[in-house]
């Protein structure tokens, strides 16, 4: 399953201004996308598992470490939620 | 008519890059040497031009419209747009858009539907063998991205079958030049998902010495295993590209060795011309 707009959000974090804006002020940047309250839940909780049902692997990779998570937490987020 | 250099592949996991200083010293070394020894072979190939075999790892491509092949017949590409790729020295790199535009029509006469684009970015999939292989002097590219990142993907037959078109192309493109391909990514690797950090040693071998048995055999254990072995496994498909191109014979490994610092079981070999 993919999650469009999770997707393009992720997509779009590869750009470095919009990733600096997002460490800023991440709502702010959420807003533009037409996201459903459980993806916005799980992307504040950093919830990997979650995200990884309606996203790309790479792009989900992509965006935790844009968020400065190391991929060795990352890796444990994804087998124990 | 142009000549086949030969084909190479090489690994391209981005903490060869990102994490370098961090992988142990003794890895390092060899990995440092593998890619030199390639970069050896690739130079003594002397090819004017590379075809690269790559995924586009959403550089270029998103859920809006992505190609199972596409193939970059623009005068220049662009270089690396991943900020942790800046280090990396050439910003634009020199196309050829003569023969790429002679591979695209080969290819729709002989039934093959590529994309084409005048104008890619050229993301780490690509630019950390020609990085790491410290060539010379940087040929000619043509960029052969391949979908190996999102599903469905192009069958493992018919990336065999796309590397023999690529020979045949080299065949019938009027010229002296010398024409190679070089395939980056694999082995088994493991990214964003529940095994990320995997590394499957024993599939990773048994493909390697399967590139010296028959094509059969090899494609029959590649259907079988890749949806178990990692998601990143799957660029395996560049790899038999290289391997249709090279007609399936003169594969010689240069180095092998799972890397846990990259999480990848990084692969280096050539083809002979």
């Amino acid at each position: 399953m993919r999650d469009y707009w999770l997707s393009k959000l992720f997509y779009d974090l590869q750009q470095p201004a919009l990733a600096a804006e997002f460490k800023a002020n991440r709502d702010a940047v959420i807003s533009r996308y037409p996201l459903s309250a459980e993806v916005r839940k799980a992307i504040a909780d950093d919830d990997a598992p979650f995200l990884a049902r309606r996203t790309n692997a790479y792009l989900l990779r992509y965006y935790f470490f844009t968020i400065g998570m190391k991929d060795a937490e990352f890796a444990r987020r994804l087998r124990n939620g | 008519m142009a000549s086949f250099a030969g084909a190479f592949a090489a690994s391209h996991g981005p903490l060869l890059v990102r994490e370098w200083q961090a992988i142990p010293q003794a890895e390092r070394l060899r990995l440092e040497k593998a890619f030199k020894e390639l970069g050896r072979r690739v130079t003594a190939a002397r090819p004017d031009v590379l075809v690269v075999v790559s995924p586009d790892h959403w550089a270029n491509f998103f859920l809006d419209n992505y190609p199972a092949v596409c193939i970059g017949v623009g005068e220049a590409n662009e270089g690396p747009p991943e900020p942790w790729m800046k280090g990396y020295p050439h910003r634009e790199l020199r196309g050829h858009p003569d023969f790429a535009s002679h591979l695209l029509k080969e290819s729709l006469k002989l039934g093959f539907e590529p994309s084409q684009s005048h104008r890619l970015k050229l993301d780490h999939g690509s630019c950390i063998p020609l990085w790491r292989m410290e060539l010379a002097s940087m040929p000619a590219l043509v960029p052969m991205l391949v979908n190996s990142i999102e599903p469905p993907m192009p069958s493992l037959a018919r990336c065999l079958e796309w590397g023999k078109l690529v020979r045949k192309a080299i065949g019938s493109f009027p010229g002296e030049q010398r024409i190679g391909v070089l395939a980056t990514g694999g082995l088994s690797h493991s990214i964003g998902e529940k095994t990320m950090g995997a590394i499957h040693e024993d599939f990773d071998r048994k493909t390697i010495k399967l590139f010296s048995a028959s094509e059969r055999s090899l494609v029959r254990y590649l259907e079988k295993e890749l949806p178990s072995r990692g998601n990143g496994s799957e660029e395996v498909r560049n790899w038999l590209v290289a391997h249709g191109a090279a007609r399936g014979r003169g594969f010689d490994l240069v180095d092998y060795l799972p890397v846990p610092a990259v999480i990848v079981g990084c692969g280096f070999a050539s083809w002979r011309a």
